[in-house]
């Protein structure tokens, strides 16, 4: 076969692919890249500062709250989400009867938008009269309706849905990560005398060391990404408490929504974008070694 | 002999009693914890659909779990009054073109990839995952906000479309493991009989990743479907433009008095409903595509 017109053919082929990857992909990074530099609000001329714009941020009080912000958001995401959807595999991954209803069902929420469940919870949770407080009143859980929405409960609500909707994905994750481990270790070691706990440490979580380092890094990342189902529930509201970097970030491009209007700072915008690309690339790679660590102990 | 016997046989029993007991009890506390779980999963979908089936009144003031009255005109209601009739429509016409151009731009792309070393391949798999890795944010949707207006395309659904495609990193590295799969000798023999590049992609390929292909359409359908910041940034001033989540949520800027939450619940149940069916039907395919991104 002729060799050159194979590689045309690739070409031909890989082409769409390709053009669509650096039209829509990379250009709008390189766009980001060049107008960091510069002051641009959208309209106008842009006008090239330097790094005026990086000091700003540097005083920008409102986006380092926002950072803040949103360690809290995954960090209170994480916390439960990942040791509950890996006792849920743990559990879901022997042979138990109706394991995979309750696999499916626990993995339901993950089909659904973040936006438009943002709604319903909006919808349920609120205040004064929505369905969750008229159930917790109901059962006297609680003696006066919590304010799910206010500005002390909004980031714990938002943390809330977040767990909801990650729990089955995680869960489904660390499943086929466990199906890897070999069913023999775990006869070998009860034949050993080993009990469940013993199993657990010795052989579940070595043997699923780099899936589990693996999962838990795309966690991390996609949990500091996230800001849709906030935009639609609270907007960052009230009084900033639930603004977390990459919906600060929406704000200085586009409004929230049709009603609203936003400051348009395009320039700033890409400076903001650009250090919070950063944060997330750092505390992924802070995370890869100390888990790297953690894993040469074992 | 017999009076040593009794007792120990005795206490034998008895331990496995207290056995049998502790088994039964950590069974009962397991399945506790797994309906609870289960309970939090499906309550708020099932909130949200008997509330898309009361009054506002009952909503918002109502104490009970049930509807006192069956509105099923709240679907109607949102159906033609809030427009959802149209912003249906218009997932549905975001969803499948988007779809069908993803599988078509990546099954072409994994199929050339898998197949031949062509030059520069390398740099053509760098790109596409960096950028899965690299997460700028809302800053991308200005640049390429200002490009379909170059193109004229910023008023139609087909912005939306051409760059939900663009992002096909995913599917096409889902693909790609599946064109590796099929036997090269497949091809081999194709060629023999008479065969070209084109030919075989179209015979032999796509043909044997059907399975492959319906299973990340799934993904793909779903990801359009549930798409929200980037409809809701192109037809911000074009509402007949809007699509369900865009459409549903700027419910909660509704003018005027209080919010009709029964109509937002019964949009929200529009947009849920079909996914859940398909969910309901597919639930392996969904699951089987999520746990292989680990294996890998």
């Amino acid at each position: 076969m002729n060799e050159a017109k194979r590689q045309v053919n690739a070409w031909v082929f890989i082409a769409p692919s390709l053009i669509l990857t650096l039209v829509f992909g990379v250009y709008p990074i390189v766009w980001a890249l060049k107008y960091m530099f510069y002051d641009y609000q959208g309209y106008g001329e842009a006008v090239f500062i330097g790094l005026d714009n990086f000091g700003r941020m540097m005083r920008d009080q409102a986006f380092w709250e926002s950072v803040v912000n949103t360690f809290i958001y995954a960090a209170g995401k994480l916390i439960v989400t990942i040791p509950l959807s890996f006792l849920l595999a743990v559990i879901l991954n022997r042979a138990l009867k109706g394991r995979h209803i309750l696999r499916a069902i626990y993995f339901m929420p993950t089909i659904i938008s973040a936006s438009v469940m943002a709604i319903v919870f909006y919808v349920i949770f609120n205040s004064y009269n929505g369905m969750v407080n008229q159930l917790l009143l109901k059962f006297g859980i609680v003696n006066a309706p919590i304010d799910w929405l206010g500005a002390n409960y909004a980031l714990i609500t938002a943390i809330i849905i977040a767990i909801w909707g990650a729990i089955g994905n995680y869960m489904l994750l660390f499943i086929a990560g466990l199906q890897n481990i070999p069913e023999d270790l775990y006869e070998a070691a009860s034949i050993d005398g080993a009990g469940p706990m013993r199993k657990m440490w010795s052989i579940t979580i070595p043997m699923l060391g780099p899936v589990l380092q693996m999962i838990i890094m795309l966690a991390i990342t996609v949990s500091l990404k996230g800001y849709e189902s906030i935009m639609v529930l609270t907007e960052g509201g009230p009084y900033g408490k639930t603004e977390v970097m990459y919906l600060y970030l929406y704000k200085l491009f586009f409004p929230v929504s049709t009603g609203s209007t936003s400051i348009q700072q395009f320039g700033y915008g890409s400076a903001v974008g650009f250090v919070t690309a950063l944060i997330v690339g750092m505390v992924t790679l802070i995370y890869f070694y100390i888990s790297k660590k953690l894993n040469d102990v074992y | 002999m017999s009076t040593l016997n009794i007792p120990a046989k005795t206490s034998a029993s008895s331990v496995s009693r207290s056995d049998g007991m502790k088994k039964l009890l950590s069974r009962i506390l397991l399945w506790i914890f797994l309906l609870v779980v289960a309970a939090f999963a499906v309550i708020p979908i099932i909130l949200a659909v008997l509330g898309s089936l009361k009054s506002n009144l009952d909503l918002t003031t109502g104490s009970t779990v049930l509807p006192q009255e069956w509105k099923f005109g709240n679907y109607a209601q949102a159906w033609s009054a809030a427009n959802f009739a149209r912003f249906t429509w218009n997932s549905v016409f975001i969803s499948i073109f988007t779809t069908v151009g993803t599988l078509l731009v990546s099954t072409m792309a994994a199929y050339a990839a898998a197949r031949v070393n062509f030059k520069g391949k390398k740099l053509y798999i760098v790109i596409q995952s960096a950028t899965l890795f690299i997460s700028i944010g809302a800053v991308v949707l200005r640049p390429q906000f200002d490009l379909m207006v170059s193109l004229g395309l910023q008023k139609s659904l087909w912005g939306v479309i051409i760059i939900l495609i663009s992002a096909h990193a995913t599917t096409f590295f889902m693909l790609i493991g599946f064109v590796r799969a099929v036997p090269k000798d497949l091809d081999e023999a194709a060629y023999i009989d008479g065969c070209n590049f084109y030919s075989v992609y179209l015979r032999i390929i796509l043909p044997l990743l059907t399975p492959a292909i319906g299973v990340t359409g799934l993904l793909v359908f779903r990801g359009a479907w549930n798409e929200y910041i980037l409809p809701l940034v192109f037809t911000m001033t074009d509402p007949s433009l809007q699509t369900l989540t865009v459409g549903l949520a700027s419910l909660k800027y509704g003018v005027g008095d209080a919010a009709q939450s029964q109509l937002m619940l019964a949009g929200a149940c529009i947009s849920i409903l079909p996914m859940i069916i398909v969910y309901i039907l597919a639930n392996k395919s969904f699951m089987q595509m999520t746990a292989g991104s680990v294996k890998g």
